[in-house]
């Protein structure tokens, strides 16, 4: 349906919540697209076939991303049917669309080659997928859809157990149910979601995002078991006694400290022990609910990626003063675009070319400042492409009663602490097929590959279920 | 949802709980502890498993009212009502080994961790000695030791009702540091193993330091998930950073940083007895402080 019609060069943008609105709560930033403004923007897609367009190389799932566009202008005069012929093409490929047209890193991946980048702005391809996913979440057409597909749904007699129920585990689970299989998902914490319930904050992925994921899988049948610890409530071994398969998406759940003096000062948090205080234990609400925290005036946040920005963002909110300290330049920021431009609009500070060596505490033994080690920058590269970084000889002290180390997270150990299971550089070995060392063990996400995205853990559930899949085929035959 | 089978107050503000959770009964091991979360807006707290029946799939846990969530747990819970989550077993088991004598030592209901992991080395072939450093009205688990070890003694230290309640654990302390002193004399043990309040350790430990005996203490710090992923209960151990709840909670006591410890555990007591008091005056406004 190719249409002829006039290039918009400009974005239509999204309504945004003002800042000062935003800093007194936790409601989500971006309030997305309405129905006739996604239509709009949707228009400005050129429509790229399929087989060229570069928007579906740069998605790590490939979306038919065209063609789930063409489906809003389409129907643009059926609101409900756009949306769900729209949705029906993203399912296809990617079950957690209101989850990745939020979080994904769309700069670097869907919109970094569009077309429509050399004419004007890139087609906001992140935000007409998650207007996709709200409307049909607001108005039960993702039910519609799942209802049609249930039916469909042959049972299998085997069994296939999930570690972990973070975005990899969800989708393997998702996936197997949907080929009939049983699935039952082990989750260490009380509540499911993984980083997305404990780390990301409601004001960039709303709770009920979340959760109505998971009452999509309860309708597929799977069986979610919180407190269930994997390595110590049952082992692998167990598991594989009583599945014909075990897939593991426990993630990359330890974080990695620095290794200076004064490191255990009080006052000085992990970004999953800041984060997961706040947005799974509610501590920002204390005393209502029980668990507490504090964040003081000052707050320093060390490191740039998407923690570091939700860690400083989250501490805004409290009421801090919060600055962003980083060993590199600007250049090298790992976050999102858009959560460093929001992180700035809200005030956040930003010091490059600083390396913490030191944590210095009052007598109380709370942290009162932190010594940097200022970096240069030199014209070489390292091995990820970032300009290589030496000391200066030179240092600086700045004040802070908080601080937050956000500089990134290996495997979860008590599985890698597995017998028999194979791992290099803190993260489970796998082979083209997600398995794992031990046969009918599967893996993905960020337990492969250290900490990550969320739509490549999601893309992992997705191949590992292919994968898990032909090796229960294949076994099945095997035993008949 | 766990089912608590049986509530009953032990001792002044011990109160026992047979509560039903097979997924730990089946599992869990001397030295090991549970993360429970009893109420919807509540905290994930570090509990321990006193005893257990495998095939009844039950565990047993003794609540010490402390500040406001234990507080809350025992003036809540009643008989047939349920913990939200209990995830566990955590931490690593003690070590069973053979170490000859020992000497075990919990402090008020520090005890409960001494019990499974004393009746389990006196089993193995060790010679037991506990010793349970406490209030009067305190006193827990009497029976249970002196059926499980070879010697089990209790130390009681009356409440001075004139004096704060902290003026009055200082008693507790003194008395215990004075008791482990002679019986190490006495007994001279292969091995020193205890449980009690972080500041308590670290003066029992001073006491065991000067008889160069090696000493096992399990580690208490403030925890939130109790499976490695936040790093709230970091400690220094011969000067490199662990995590007590996946590498311990049981260390060398000669290598911990108590200082460090110390400040850790007190980092929220303002908030907490804020907390607290919030509870207490509601309690109050209903009538129905225990
Ligand atoms: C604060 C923060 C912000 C982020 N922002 C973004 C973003 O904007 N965009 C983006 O794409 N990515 C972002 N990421 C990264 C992204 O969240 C991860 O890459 C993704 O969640 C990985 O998914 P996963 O399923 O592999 O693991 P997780 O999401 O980590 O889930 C693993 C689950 O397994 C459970 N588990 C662990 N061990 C066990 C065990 N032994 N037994 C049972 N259960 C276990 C954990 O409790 C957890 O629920 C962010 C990460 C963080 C921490
Ligand atoms: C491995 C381990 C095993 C334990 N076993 C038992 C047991 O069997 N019975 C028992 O009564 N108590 C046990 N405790 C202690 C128990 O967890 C605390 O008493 C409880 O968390 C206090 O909560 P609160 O809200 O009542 O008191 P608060 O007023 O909140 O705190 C009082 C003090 O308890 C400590 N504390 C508070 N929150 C935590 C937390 N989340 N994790 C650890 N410590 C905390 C702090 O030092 C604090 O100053 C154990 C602790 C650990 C670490
Ligand atoms: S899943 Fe992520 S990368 Fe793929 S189209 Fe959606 S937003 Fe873009
Ligand atoms: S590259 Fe851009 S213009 Fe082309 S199909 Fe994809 S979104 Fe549309
Ligand atoms: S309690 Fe979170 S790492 Fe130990």
């Amino acid at each position: 349906m190719m249409v002829k019609r006039k290039i918009i060069k400009e974005r239509i943008p999204t309504p945004e919540r003002p800042v000062e609105e935003r800093l007194k709560g936790f409601m989500e930033v971006n309030l997305g697209y309405t129905f006739e403004l996604a239509v709009q923007e949707a228009q400005r897609c050129l429509q790229c076939p399929y087989e060229y367009a570069p928007c579906i190389k740069g998605c790590p799932v490939h979306i038919d991303i065209p063609g789930f566009i063409a489906k809003l202008v389409e129907y643009k005069d059926e609101p409900d049917r756009a949306v769900k012929e729209a949705l029906r093409v993203i399912w296809a490929c990617n079950t957690l669309p209101a989850t990745t047209g939020r979080v994904c890193p769309q700069e670097d991946q869907c919109e970094m080659n569009c077309v429509m980048g050399k004419v004007g702005d890139k087609v906001n391809i992140g935000k007409l997928e998650r207007f996709v996913a709200d409307y049909a979440r607001e108005k039960g057409i993702d039910d519609e859809l799942l209802g049609e597909m249930l039916p469909e749904i042959e049972k299998k007699e085997q069994r296939v157990a999930v570690i972990g129920a973070g975005p990899a585990g969800l989708t393997c689970a998702a996936e197997l149910a949907k080929d009939g299989y049983h699935v039952t998902v082990f989750e260490a914490l009380h509540k499911p979601g993984g980083v997305l319930v404990y780390g990301i904050p409601e004001f960039r992925l709303p709770n009920e995002v979340v959760e109505k994921e998971l009452e999509k899988l309860k309708r597929l049948g799977v069986e979610i078991k919180v407190d269930h610890i994997v390595g110590k409530t049952v082992t692998i071994e167990e598991l594989l006694n009583r599945y014909d398969a075990v897939f593991i998406g426990s993630g990359a759940g330890t974080p990695r400290l620095i290794n200076a003096p004064g490191v255990n000062l009080n006052g000085i948090y992990t970004a999953n022990e800041f984060l997961t205080r706040i947005n799974l234990m509610n501590a920002y609400r204390f005393p209502e609910y029980d668990t507490p925290i504090k964040v003081g005036e000052k707050v320093i946040v060390i490191g740039a990626g998407n923690t570091a920005m939700d860690a400083a963002r989250t501490a805004r909110r409290l009421g801090a003063e919060v600055t962003i300290a980083y060993r590199r330049g600007e250049e090298d920021v790992t976050a999102r675009e858009e959560e460093v431009e929001h992180a700035k609009e809200e005030g956040v500070k930003f010091e490059f070319f600083l390396n913490p060596i030191e944590f210095i505490g009052d007598e109380s033994g709370r942290v009162k400042a932190v010594k940097f080690m200022k970096m240069r920058a030199l014209e070489e590269k390292d091995a990820k492409g970032k300009r290589k970084i030496e000391p200066t000889g030179e240092t600086v002290i700045l004040e802070a009663d908080t601080v937050v180390i956000a500089i990134g997270k290996t495997a979860n150990r008590l599985i890698v602490n597995t017998p028999g299971l194979e791992v290099e550089g803190g993260v489970i070995k796998v082979d083209e097929n997600l398995m794992t060392s031990i046969p009918g063990v599967f893996a993905g996400g960020d337990a492969i590959r250290g900490e990550a995205t969320v739509i490549l853990a999601m893309g992992d559930g997705r191949k590992a279920a292919k994968a898990i899949h032909e090796y229960l085929q294949k076994k099945a035959k095997e035993s008949a | 949802m766990y089912k608590i089978l049986e509530k009953k107050e032990i001792a002044m503000r011990n109160i026992w709980y047979k509560v039903h959770a097979p997924h730990i009964a089946k599992k869990v091991k001397p030295g090991q502890f549970v993360i429970v979360r009893a109420f919807e807006n509540g905290e994930r707290i570090p509990l321990t498993p006193v005893m257990w029946d495998k095939e009844e799939g039950w565990i047993g846990l003794v609540v010490f009212t402390r500040g406001k969530t234990t507080l809350r747990i025992n003036t809540e819970l009643k008989e047939g009502d349920s913990f939200l989550n209990i995830a566990g077993p955590l931490g690593n088991p003690a070590p069973m080994e053979k170490f000859g004598k020992i000497l075990a030592i919990g402090l008020y209901t520090g005890v409960v961790e001494v019990f499974p992991i004393a009746k389990a080395w006196q089993e193995l072939g060790n010679e037991v000695h506990t010793l349970h450093v406490t209030f009067e009205p305190m006193v827990i688990l009497k029976d249970e030791l002196e059926k499980a070890v070879f010697k089990h003694t209790v130390e009681t230290v009356s409440i001075d009702p004139n004096k704060s309640f902290p003026e009055n654990m200082k008693n507790v302390t003194a008395r215990a540091k004075e008791k482990v002193r002679e019986m190490i004399e006495n007994l001279k043990p292969d091995l020193v193993f205890m449980v009690g309040p972080v500041g308590d350790q670290k003066a029992i430990f001073e006491v065991v330091k000067e008889y160069n005996i090696p000493m096992e203490v399990d580690l208490h710090p403030i925890m939130v998930d109790g499976t490695g992923m936040c790093g709230a209960c970091r400690v220094h151990i011969n000067g490199e950073v662990k995590f007590a709840c996946v590498d311990g909670p049981s260390f060398d006591a000669y290598t911990v940083n108590w200082d460090e410890l110390i400040a850790r555990s007190g980092y929220y007591r303002d908030l907490e007895m804020k907390a607290m008091q919030l509870y207490m005056e509601k309690l109050q406004a209903q009538g129905g402080a225990q």
